[in-house]
């Protein structure tokens, strides 16, 4: 099999305690890492440079969506052949990045998504399992047609194909939404495999899923 | 009548601040133009309410002339507020791609 440069795109927010730890574990499975500091306030910036890895630094925070966005933006000028999204805060296991890239590898798949509901167990808080995901599955179903296991999963790998096909435009955190929207507007092949999630906080407030379906018909409206 | 001076001072009241912001050129003069009218035409209605009552019953309408107006205001605003909803979304797209493009060419 030909080899193909798998470049992380990492988006970070003030992620001081977790940078160094995610870095080290995302550097030995991939070709490079690609850190957009979305800025940060604290020594995000400093602590990713040291490292020795791509760093690539929004002057004033722009989202979680804008910050991929930019990374996207850097693996296509550099050619990379497969893109992986992965989180600044450590929820993620990186040695699940083999498993994600590898449908796109052996071409099966455009793009990967992982989903904390096809067999892997996470400990999701109870909350957040039964009230916040149905309704943003609800909200996925409802303004853009799309029924995924997990409809808001951050953690995915796209083909080069689908790298130029999507471009995100929701700065927010309404981005997961509208990738899956794109890569059925699109027709690319798409596959789910089970990932766990490590829950350190919360994540997204409640009033932050309501955020989401706002930035969601806005983008609808404006589209 | 006392209604209708009432009404008639807050335009004043709006005018004055148009006049004074046009002189600190803190409004350009589309939207100067835009709002001299604007309260011009609110000025002419307060005093023309029983010729709007008509109209507006010759149109079949049960309300008021002031209802009217009211219910006409509240629809305006609204447009308005989404129009400017629309504009910020832009605003702050093209502010993404500034901040982006500078990232990106910090790097080559």
């Amino acid at each position: 099999m030909e080899h193909k440069k798998i470049m992380a795109v990492i988006p970070a927010y003030n992620e001081e305690k977790n940078i160094i730890d995610v870095i080290d574990k995302v550097k030995s499975v991939v070709d490079e890492i690609v850190i957009i500091d979305d800025g940060s306030k604290d020594k995000t910036f400093d602590l990713a440079q040291k490292q020795g890895v791509t760093v690539l630094r929004h002057l004033i925070n722009r989202g979680q969506g804008a910050a991929l966005e930019t990374g996207d933006q850097y693996a296509r000028e550099q050619g990379a052949d497969i893109v992986v999204h992965f989180d600044a805060d450590g929820q993620f296991l990186a040695e699940e990045i083999k498993d994600i890239i590898e449908p796109i590898e052996k071409e099966e798949a455009d793009v990967v998504f992982g989903s904390r509901f096809l067999g892997k167990k996470s400990e999701i808080p109870i909350i957040k399992e039964k009230i916040i995901i149905p309704l943003a599955a609800l909200a996925n179903k409802i303004l853009i047609n799309v029924s995924l296991t997990d409809p808001q999963s951050g953690f995915r790998a796209l083909s080069k194909k689908a790298l130029e096909k999507i471009r995100i435009e929701n700065e927010g955190m309404a981005h997961n939404s509208e990738i899956q929207y794109k890569v059925f507007k699109n027709n690319l092949k798409v596959k789910e495999i089970p990932i766990k999630v490590i829950y350190r906080h919360f994540g997204q407030p409640f009033h932050g899923g309501f955020k989401i379906i706002k930035d969601l018909l806005l983008f609808r409206l404006m589209e | 009548m006392f209604q209708r001076i009432l009404a008639l001072i807050i335009v004043l009241f709006f005018l004055s601040r148009l006049f004074w912001q046009k002189r600190k050129k803190q409004i350009g003069a589309n939207e100067f133009i835009f709002w001299l009218i604007f309260w011009c035409l609110v000025g002419v209605l307060i005093f023309n309410l029983k010729q709007i009552d008509r109209i507006v019953a010759f149109l079949g309408f049960s309300a008021s002339g002031i209802d009217i107006l009211l219910y006409l205001g509240i629809a305006v605003l609204f447009y308005f507020i989404f129009r400017l909803r629309l504009r910020l979304e832009k605003m702050e797209k093209d502010i993404t791609t500034i901040v982006r493009n500078m990232a990106l060419k910090d790097k080559k």
